[in-house]
């Protein structure tokens, strides 16, 4: 019963929910917006790795460097995406 | 007959003698296209080899004949609006049927045109030159060419059923919007990129999945030629890029369709969004373009030169090199928005910066040519006349490139003349370099060489003439997308130089069709499987190419596999033969291709319930798909050996070599 | 078709390893499908016209139901994976079938919140704000939707066939599928509702 629950796995689950929690206390405490957005960067961006690597096992495989490639490329190009078109439209508008 | 109401929405809303002249070619073609079938029995044929192959080759040729029919669409939208701005006050076209023919031309020669002519030779070439059997999604593969199809099909229809968009290639909101182009031409647009635009995407998966890891045995990387690298490179950029149009594709019709307020000028909305991510995916779309382009050339060059091509790792790098900027220069498709100097900076240092790549290749293929004992065969005559041509087009865009200055030159005809400068030369000429080229390969005839020539000449005696006019022009003030201007501007002179250069294009283009009719008359067929003396693997196959291509693996160890194996006697194929494994052939992809064709223009003209019945059609296809079970087939050692024995043994096997010299 | 038996199931053949490459590199295309969503978000937030404001119609309690039985669901299909690397057929069917059901929960709490934004006023086209948040958690809701009919269709699949090498690639991609759908949620669950409700 107890190999169906790899640890990997469950401490992975268990540092999600505390990833959650802590973003949630942005909304349940009065932080400042600066400091609340930076906690819900922080935090985001680690679980979302968290993912990749512990859940999605983005790496076991003899492709896991194109793998690894691929996603570092979208993530940089989303990034540029969703901060320039901000830039454009919004901030330097 | 109140039912017959329900038809009146297909009606083109602005009809003219030259439309419905068309819709009448239009119908008798498609019904003698119907009955030649039907009489010479060939449906069983084309269902067979044709309608449901997974083969890449098939796939590839019939990607090939589409770019070329449509080839033929956008020269005659080109030809018309050369006529009309020949004179001033040209009366011709009016300004409503002037901007139907810019918005197709345009949406035709870059999504139906341009497109499938690269995805023709990716498919064709990139396995062969890898030392692959196939793509790693055979039946994926065959979805992208239907529906492909399915969109150019949908959105050449517009013209005859529903009107044609009118609002640019580019469909700006808020002129694309419902209040201000009331007919369903918009529809059109949105819906058949959408549909093309998901074949792309699953191209970009299948070809990058293939070069990563179908290569032959001892093709590393850094190995692999330089067309397959270019391919490699665009079909990375295609898969970031193509999810962004998907999107606004999306908002675009959900505006139009369901009023939502994503481009409106109403409740928020911000029309300026739409023209942010059009050219977000826009203009890495350019670079789509023109890298398997470069790709061709490295290929031609190198072979026409007899060299090995100059400076490979660092046509490598700069490949990379472009790949990334290009998503890092799109705002310079509107430094005039409105967006402040920091932006406009920011972008102006970036877009000049990707000249610096492109520059680095221009002269690798300059070293290539350097010192090499050049052969001018038609495909090196595009080559070499690329070089020049492509390079002034590339000035102007460093031109372009300063925002300050471009508050000048934007919209201009010298913005027209620009992009024109380097498609044509980049693109186009690449493309008919490598029909020109790799044509043996697949037909078993060379073209013929001097009507070659002579098309090449035409074409850029034709091309210089019908462009370089616009940058004078544009300067002085002509805009882009203007159905006329009066005497008094002065700008008739030049554009009626334009329109000499134009016809001569459509002349050289209509050479291109009686080349092949003429070399399919009268060239010689027993020119052997490598006529040019070419270099990489794709040539080290049979003429014509066998179901399976390659009977053993190749085993590679340098970059120019096949060149070596010719020239040092290095053994490519070694080894028993085994049974090898193929795909089967599968209806699905085409029916799909019609599904979504249903689907698509049933949302063109809101009719809801086929439309969702299209899209159930889908899913269920999808569904169908994932619980079947098909383990493809195999041709036996024994079928293997004597299509070898047919096609004259394999290359490399101790044989002296023939070769036909051009 | 030869299987590599020294490898996990779903890597064992040669198409399975070009099945699993070929979906990341799908699932690089998802991400820059997903970053346009939230660039169009992001930009449109603030843009809400005669309509609510996010402040004024987002609520705790579905986001944090939702956010939590999909986190879940993302560690049950792990579960599933591992069982099925450990060849226990009825345990990965069995987290399989609470991963499903815990993402039709995800789903219908979904469904009751965006019922509540249309009694709110705040419809698909009310704003430009109310478009792109609706755009945005519609495609991922979409997605999930997707995702429930063809893990229900994988189950059928290896209950009928057995855990052979295609359906242990099909099940795997499938779990990149599901986690890759919760990683997006994170970026909602952050960016849209906790932004929306601090700002």
């Amino acid at each position: 019963m107890k190999e169906l629950f790899p640890a990997k796995q469950v401490m992975g689950f268990i540092f999600s929910l505390v990833l959650t929690v802590v973003a949630l206390l942005v909304y349940f405490m009065d932080m400042s917006f600066t400091v609340g957005m930076t906690i819900l960067l922080v935090t985001a961006f680690i679980q979302a790795f968290l993912q990749l690597v512990v859940f999605m096992h983005a790496g076991e495989s003899k492709d896991g460097k194109s793998i690894y490639t691929v996603i570092y490329y979208g993530v940089i190009i989303a990034l540029v995406t969703v901060f320039g078109s901000l830039l454009i439209l919004i901030w330097d508008m | 007959m109140e039912f017959l109401k329900f038809f009146e929405r297909f009606a083109i809303p602005n009809p003219s003698p030259m439309i419905y002249g068309s819709m009448v070619a239009i119908a008798l073609v498609s019904i003698g296209i119907v009955v030649g079938i039907t009489y010479f029995k060939k449906w069983g044929y084309l269902w067979r080899e044709w309608f449901t192959t997974v083969d890449h080759k098939k796939i590839g040729i019939m990607y090939l004949i589409s770019a070329l029919l449509m080839l033929f669409r956008g020269g005659a939208d080109a030809i018309l609006m050369r006529a009309q701005l020949a004179t001033p006050d040209g009366k011709l076209l009016d300004a409503q049927h002037y901007n139907e023919i810019f918005t197709t031309h345009g949406v035709v020669m870059i999504m139906f045109m341009a497109m499938p002519f690269i995805f023709a030779f990716m498919n064709l070439i990139v396995p062969l030159q890898i030392g692959a059997r196939d793509v790693a999604f055979p039946r994926l593969n065959a979805l992208s060419f239907w529906l492909f199809f399915a969109g150019a099909m949908l959105f050449n229809l517009s013209f005859v059923i529903g009107g044609s968009p009118d609002a640019g290639w580019t469909s700006y909101f808020p002129l694309a919007g419902n209040d201000f182009s009331e007919s369903v031409g918009t529809n059109y647009y949105m819906l058949a990129l959408q549909i093309s635009g998901i074949g792309s995407l699953m191209t970009g998966i299948n070809m990058m999945t293939t070069i990563l890891k179908m290569r032959a045995p001892g093709m590393t990387l850094m190995k692999m030629p330089m067309f397959t690298w270019s391919s490699l490179i665009a079909n990375v950029i295609i898969v970031f890029a193509f999810p962004v149009l998907t999107v606004a594709l999306l908002m675009g019709t959900t505006d139009r369709l369901f009023g939502t307020h994503f481009f409106a000028t109403s409740n928020g909305g911000m029309d300026m969004l739409w023209a942010n991510f059009f050219w977000v995916w826009g203009h890495p779309e350019v670079y789509i373009l023109i890298l398997p382009a470069f790709g061709i050339y490295s290929e031609v060059i190198s072979t026409f030169s007899r060299r090995n091509l100059y400076g490979y790792t660092s046509m490598v790098a700069s490949m990379v090199l472009i790949s990334l900027l290009s998503f890092l220069v799109w705002t310079h498709h509107f430094f005039t928005m409105g967006q402040g100097a920091l932006t406009n900076s920011i972008f102006s240092i970036t877009t000049m910066a990707i000249a610096v790549p492109t520059g680095v290749k221009i002269f690798n293929w300059l070293f290539t040519m350097w010192k090499g004992k050049i052969r001018f065969t038609t495909p090196m005559l595009y080559a070499v006349g690329f070089i020049p041509l492509f390079t002034i087009g590339g000035v102007t865009g460093v031109m372009l490139a300063m925002s300050a200055a471009d508050y000048q030159y934007h919209n201009t005809m010298f913005l027209v003349a620009h992009f024109h400068n380097t498609i044509i030369p980049g693109v186009v000429f690449a493309m008919l370099a490598g029909l020109t080229y790799y044509w043996p390969k697949f037909f078993g005839f060379m073209l013929n060489e001097k009507i070659g020539k002579t098309t090449f000449w035409l074409l850029s005696v034709g091309f210089v003439l019908a462009f370089f006019p616009m940058y004078i022009t544009g300067l002085d003030g002509q805009a882009r997308r203007m159905y006329t201007y009066s005497a008094a501007t002065g700008f008739g002179p030049l554009n009626l130089v334009s329109f000499v250069g134009a016809g001569l294009m459509a002349i050289a283009f209509l050479t291109i069709v009686y080349n092949v009719y003429y070399s399919f008359k009268n060239s010689p067929r027993n020119i052997g499987s490598d006529p040019w003396d070419a270099r990489s693997l794709e040539w080290a196959t049979h003429t014509p190419v066998p179901e399976y291509n390659f009977a053993r693996l190749p085993q590679v160890s340098s970059s120019e596999a096949f060149w070596d194996s010719k020239k040092k006697g290095h053994q490519l194929f070694t080894g028993e033969l085994k049974d090898i494994h193929m795909p089967n052939n599968s209806g699905v992809p085409f029916i799909m291709g019609i599904i979504f064709f249903i689907a698509g223009f049933s949302f063109v003209f809101a009719l809801w319930v086929p439309a969702v019945i299209g899209l159930i059609g889908v899913f269920v296809c999808m569904a169908l798909r994932s619980f079947e079970v098909d383990h493809g087939r195999h041709i036996h050692v024994k079928e293997i050996k004597e299509i070898e024995e047919k096609l004259g043994g394999a290359k490399n096997e101790n044989r002296p070599h023939e070769t036909s010299r051009v | 078709m030869k299987i590599d038996h020294t490898k996990p199931l779903e890597y064992s053949t040669d198409q399975n390893q070009l099945n699993i490459l070929g979906f990341w590199i799908f699932l690089g295309a998802e991400i820059m499908l997903f970053a346009t969503l939230f660039t169009t978000y992001f930009t449109l937030q603030g843009r809400t016209g005669n309509g609510p404001t996010p402040g004024e119609i987002f609520e705790i309690t579905p986001v944090l139901i939702e956010t939590f039985v999909l986190l879940t669901s993302s560690f049950t299909i792990g579960l599933a994976i591992h069982a099925m690397r450990l060849g226990r057929k009825k345990a990965m069917l069995t987290f399989f079938g609470i991963t499903l059901l815990l993402g039709l929960g995800f789903l219908s709490t979904e469904i009751l919140e965006f019922m509540t934004y249309y009694h709110e006023g705040a419809t698909y086209q009310t704003s430009a704000f109310t478009a792109a948040l609706m755009t945005t958690l519609g495609t991922h809701g979409g997605h999930v939707t997707l995702g429930l009919f063809w893990g229900l269709f994988i189950i059928l699949q290896v209950k009928k066939r057995g855990l052979t090498p295609e359906n242990a690639n099909k099940a795997f991609i499938f779990s990149l599928y599901w986690h890759f759908l919760d990683v997006v949620w994170i970026f909602i669950f952050s960016f849209i509702y906790l932004k929306g409700m601090i700002m």
